[in-house]
């Protein structure tokens, strides 16, 4: 369970979340929307420790977290699992090295028997044929499944998704659906993904949270979002220009 | 320093007592001031976080490898160019007055005294840092600003342990062997331009170092080449890991970095030269 209570940020003057009260159940796939900016990313940052609050508490199985100290953070960052938006391959590493290196550091493999088990974690995303692939000659797409079989490699029991499907093909983007769900129910791992993505968010999702002007503006099932009488609500999730969004 | 400085500030801020134009200079004083303060003091925090790393030792082997081989091949062949024409320019320079004085005995010594102790460490610690320190504070920026260091640390991997641990030694180290290396090459280059120029012969060349120059005056180079070694490892890494504000900050950081590690090395090379005398 992940429960995040009056949770504020700022950066500078300028305030991003004021007051976020959010409760995830366990094994859920849990949506977070809300326009560009509005502090999505910043707020499961806040979960595995990269970014502080200013005020509020987070809870993870009942174990308020936000005052960890780094190297106490790793403990949670392990359990807590984050595929970032922007997928933050290394560079330097092909992408095989890359899927290995958390193996390498965490299971205490050799580089060898590190690398046989990165390769099937690429099987998992259809990302085999890239292995000796340098990230940066992907693109975002495919950089993003990658990313994607990095963190499962720790077999965590929650895990956070970025905008997984953004830039992502229509097929390869419904692949990453499956896994997502597939995850939840089979495996009973605690999704949380951020999301502009119309079709995930109404194929997949448990409950959604609608994030607004650094408040939740709405909380609860597909069917109760697309009930809402809400005007925000419904002009975000019917994606029309008019409406009395910022 | 502080009280002196706030002091300054208040000065500056009355208007009638100072005109504009000083206020505006001395507000940049104070700002650079404050700045240096606040890089030394960052520099010294990393420095602690790096040596936590060794009790006990958590160091990434195939980094540091990596890093080693990276940085050594990428500097060797500048630093072979370099290093002979230094020494060539110590004999060239020395010329006039070597055939003035006939004191063709003297060149060896002199050209090993002045390449061991002084030019040799301070030129090859200027061109390391120039190749080696500004890309790997372009490295670090650029894993900063692509949120890749978020990734590691996102994935329970300590970056001091896994990104700066290996670098640093690879630094320090690699510059101690290319010091010694740059050494060899520049005096085979003086003794070179020697035979060629003045006609002194090798053996006259190299009977003059390995007689009049003391092991010491080896040691001093190679403890300097240490420092400077300390020096660029620490401001590279310090500048890429505090980058902000995308793409142009990470020019920015290369900048500041080089700057910052050829004053750290004059400016130890001055207090060491002191110290180990
Ligand atoms: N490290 C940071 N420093 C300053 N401002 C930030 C930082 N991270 C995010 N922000 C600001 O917070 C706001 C929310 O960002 P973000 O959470 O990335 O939005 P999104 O909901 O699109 O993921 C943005 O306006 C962004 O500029
Ligand atoms: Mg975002």
């Amino acid at each position: 369970m992940i429960r995040f209570v009056g949770l504020c940020k700022s950066f500078g003057t300028k305030s991003v979340l004021d007051g976020v009260d959010v409760t995830i159940g366990k094994g859920e796939v849990f949506f977070i929307i809300g326009q560009s900016g509005v502090g999505k990313s910043v707020l499961i940052k806040h979960l595995i420790g990269l970014l502080r609050p200013d005020r509020g508490e987070i809870y993870l199985d009942d174990q308020e977290i936000s005052r960890l100290t780094e190297r106490q953070y790793f403990a949670v960052r392990r359990r807590c699992g984050m595929v970032f938006q922007h997928s933050t391959l290394f560079d330097s590493l092909t992408c095989l090295e890359n899927v290995a290196l958390p193996i390498r550091k965490h299971k205490h493999l050799g580089k060898k028997k590190a690398l046989v088990e990165a390769h099937k974690r690429l099987e998992q995303v259809h990302m085999e044929e890239f292995a000796q692939t340098f990230p940066a000659a992907l693109g975002d797409g495919m950089r993003k499944r990658v990313a994607i079989a990095r963190t499962l490699t720790m077999d965590p029991e929650f895990v956070l998704f970025d905008e997984p499907t953004t830039g992502l093909d229509p097929v390869s983007a419904r692949r990453v659906d499956v896994l997502i769900r597939e995850l939840a129910d089979r495996l009973h791992v605690t999704c949380v993904v951020v999301s502009h993505d119309l079709t995930s968010i109404f194929s997949i999702a448990d409950r959604i949270v609608m994030l607004y002007k650094g408040k939740v503006r709405l909380l609860g099932t597909r069917d109760e979002f697309r009930r809402s009488a809400d005007p925000i609500v419904r002009q975000f999730i019917t994606g029309s220009a008019e409406g009395p969004m910022e | 320093m502080t009280e002196s400085l706030a002091q300054l500030e208040v000065a500056a801020k009355q208007p009638g007592r100072v005109s504009r134009g000083a206020e505006r200079v001395v507000r940049r004083i104070g700002r650079s001031v404050v700045g240096i303060a606040q890089q030394t003091g960052g520099i010294l925090v990393l420095l602690g976080k790096i040596v936590r790393r060794f009790f006990p030792p958590d160091i990434d082997y195939y980094e540091l490898k990596r890093n080693l081989h990276k940085m050594g091949n990428r500097s060797l062949p500048i630093i072979g160019l370099t290093s002979v024409f230094v020494g060539a320019i110590m004999v060239v320079q020395a010329s006039a007055y070597v055939q003035q004085f006939s004191a063709t005995a003297f060149v060896g010594w002199g050209a090993g005294y002045v390449i061991l102790r002084e030019l040799g460490p301070i030129l090859i610690a200027l061109m390391f840092s120039g190749r080696v320190g500004a890309n790997n504070t372009a490295e670090l920026g650029t894993m900063v600003v692509t949120e890749q260091i978020d990734g590691l640390r996102s994935l329970a991997i300590d970056p001091i342990s896994y990104l700066i641990v290996p670098r640093f030694l690879s630094m320090i180290g690699m510059l101690f062997i290319l010091t010694v290396f740059g050494n060899l090459i520049a005096l085979c280059g003086a003794a070179l331009f020697g035979q060629l120029t003045l006609g002194i012969e090798w053996r006259v060349f190299f009977h003059g170092i390995t007689e009049l120059l003391k092991p010491w005056d080896v040691y001093v180079g190679l403890i300097k080449s240490l420092v400077f070694g300390l020096i660029i490892a620490l401001s590279s890494c310090y500048f890429g890991l505090a980058v902000r504000g995308g793409a142009p900050g990470v020019g920015r950081a290369v900048n500041a970095s080089v700057v910052a590690s050829a004053v750290g090395i004059f400016v130890s090379d001055y207090f060491l030269t002191f110290l180990v005398d």
